[in-house]
């Protein structure tokens, strides 16, 4: 019994597949638009996953806590007796002052940021130098040296050049040697960034003596981060204090906002589509109809041809998901998500170039599949049922 | 008797506007092994009569018992699961799929009976070698002669070894060669004991020796 009803279906699906072939122009153009709907959803997926993962592993390296002085609503400087203030508090291992802002170029209309700091004073100061692809970091008694993101070098054509110069607000010209460039695999935090010491920062900004932007606080439990941020914030009232969750946070909100409103766009695209493939599978051609009328008189049941649609429609969609899924992986890790860039990173006036590669989970494709498989073999298995119920004496008459 | 209909009447579209009464009343029986013609003119209700034999849908009221089965109670997929192991069709225009192989197209009702490939294709070329098409088993239906689809459509109608066997206006679309050559295939299968129903009324099989008897149909209603 059981060995019959196996090579049943066995001879159901080997009619299903000569059916997909007889009728390969037909399959193939709804397959191919398949596949294209497909790879936008996937593609959208993977970039959101693969910059949410980049800026995860990124801001693994930032301070756990950054402390900022808030002046009329806006940042200001802060003193560095601030600095002295939070030594008291029981579990800082490290305090980092900081001097770093946005910098705007004109001829290049690009506004890059640039972050004075002692690598020495950081507590990842050495593994700093690991996310560099040339040079090294400068050390804090050099000067007039800087190291930069590879947006950086782009825009401002350093690729042979080793030195460049920004205007001080004075307008005069402030020059900076290259010690070293960011890697690309950092692209998302240093695409635009120009590292500096502290002295030079602190000349390019005119920030005076005594006073940083803000303060990098690193603790000794990172399971007491919050506790920690709390009492900066009760011990220093007129200062902002965020901690490296709330950051990593607001990147999934950003990228989750954008990805989603991306999404929602594309599900359009999707629903389209599967109007398409109800209106393809439920338009029989005569044909078919007459197919279908001849397998029923020939003892098909009703069941049989609808397994025959269902495995077609199946075999369509699987083969798409599989040519979509395959484009996105390659649209996203090999051209770097080059169709969703503006949308997914359009903040800064640098286009950030990105080396995105995402992990493959399972959640991601199982939910690729649920909204693209799941709605089309529902678009053509309910016109499918309609069809084989198509009479059988429409052959005989 | 194999076939036995009592006061069976088909009414399609029953209760509306385009209410249509294909059989009136019908009384028929047909025993095992026997050959019979049904003679009407289109429209006269002989393939509704041949549908009801063939089990493709029950009468609108009436007995219809074929091959031991009152039809009248058999739900849809029984009637299919009956019509597959009892019936087997000939169509007027042979209703072969085009873009399959000869081969592919004599085995079709086997597919959802579970017979395995290999076996299939042994029936399959026993059927084609007894009715000399074999070597034509690897051609696309469309690429094979009038006379050979004919054949391929009888090989199929024997396929699952069905004791009855319907053939709807067979030669309608034959020349007088193979016309006669139908009838010699058809008069063989009446040898082996098959009991065939044949609608037509085209003088070559009305008028063939094999034929024993001649039904009038007119307006759904028989004329004996």
């Amino acid at each position: 019994m059981f060995k019959t009803t196996l090579e049943r279906q066995l001879n159901i699906l080997d009619y299903a597949l000569s059916s997909v072939w007889r009728r390969r122009l037909k399959n193939l153009s709804v397959m191919l638009v398949f596949a294209a709907a497909i790879f936008l959803l996937a593609s959208f997926q993977m970039t959101t996953t693969a910059l949410n993962q980049a800026a995860s592993s990124m801001l693994a390296k930032a301070p756990e806590i950054t402390v900022q002085r808030i002046s009329a609503g806006r940042q200001a400087s802060i003193p560095l007796a601030y600095g002295e203030k939070l030594k008291a508090i029981f579990g800082i291992r490290r305090i980092v002052p900081r001097i770093w802002g946005y910098h705007f170029v004109e001829p290049n209309r690009a506004n890059y940021t640039v972050i004075g700091l002692d690598p020495a004073a950081m507590p990842s100061g050495k593994a700093l130098g690991l996310t560099l692809a040339k040079g090294r970091f400068f050390t804090a008694g050099q000067k007039g040296k800087a190291v930069v993101g590879q947006g950086v070098v782009k825009t401002m054509n350093l690729a042979d050049r080793r030195n460049f110069s920004l205007f001080r607000p004075d307008l005069t010209l402030k020059p900076f040697g290259i010690s070293g460039v960011f890697a690309p695999g950092t692209n998302l935090l240093t695409d635009d960034l120009i590292v500096t010491t502290m002295a030079d920062a602190r000349d390019l900004f005119r920030i005076p003596a005594g006073m940083v932007t803000d303060f990098c606080v690193y603790v000794a439990n990172p399971a007491e981060i919050q506790t920690i941020a709390g009492k900066i914030a009760k011990r220093l009232p007129d200062t902002r204090v965020l901690t490296r969750p709330q950051i990593q946070k607001t990147y999934q909100v950003v990228f989750g906002w954008r990805s989603g409103f991306g999404s929602v766009c594309l599900l359009t695209a999707l629903a389209a589509f599967t109007i398409f493939a109800w209106d393809k599978a439920s338009g029989l051609s005569p044909e078919e109809r007459r197919e279908i009328s001849i397998l029923k008189i020939l003892g098909w049941e009703t069941a049989d041809v609808l397994t025959v649609r269902f495995w077609e429609g199946l075999l369509v969609s699987a083969l798409a998901f599989a040519v979509g899924c395959t484009l996105a992986w390659i649209h996203v890790v090999k051209f770097g998500a080059a169709l969703f860039r503006p949308v997914m990173m359009g903040w800064s006036v640098i286009s950030t170039s990105l080396h995105l590669v995402p992990d493959l989970a399972l959640a991601d494709f199982l939910l690729i599949f649920a909204f693209t498989v799941l709605p089309y073999l529902a678009a053509t298995i309910i016109p499918a049922w309609r069809a084989a119920t198509v009479p059988a004496d429409s052959a005989i008459r | 008797m194999l076939i036995e209909l009592q006061d069976v009447t088909k009414i399609y579209n029953q209760g509306q506007a385009n209410e249509v009464k294909a059989l009136d009343r019908i009384n028929l029986t047909i025993p095992s092994g026997s050959l019979m013609c049904l003679r009407g003119a289109s429209g006269s209700g002989k393939s509704t009569l041949l549908a009801v034999i063939g089990c493709v849908f029950p009468p609108t009221s009436g007995r219809a018992t074929i091959a031991g089965k009152l039809l009248s109670r058999l739900p849809d997929r029984f009637l299919t699961m009956h019509r597959r192991q009892f019936i087997g069709f000939i169509f007027q225009q042979f209703n072969i799929l085009p873009e399959l192989n000869v081969l592919d197209n004599v085995t079709l009702p086997l597919l959802p009976v579970g017979i395995s490939p290999r076996e299939r294709r042994k029936r399959g070329l026993r059927l084609l070698e007894q009715f000399a098409i074999a070597h034509r088993r690897n051609f696309a239906a469309n690429q094979i002669s009038g006379g050979e689809l004919q054949r391929v459509a009888i090989a199929r109608a024997l396929i699952n070894d069905p004791p009855i066997i319907l053939a709807d206006e067979p030669t309608a679309h034959l020349d007088t060669r193979l016309s006669e050559e139908f009838m010699k295939i058809i008069s063989g299968l009446k040898e082996v004991g098959k009991t065939i129903v044949i609608t037509s009324h085209d003088p070559l099989v009305t008028e063939n020796s094999a034929v024993e008897r001649i039904v009038d149909i007119r307006d759904g209603r028989l004329h004996a």
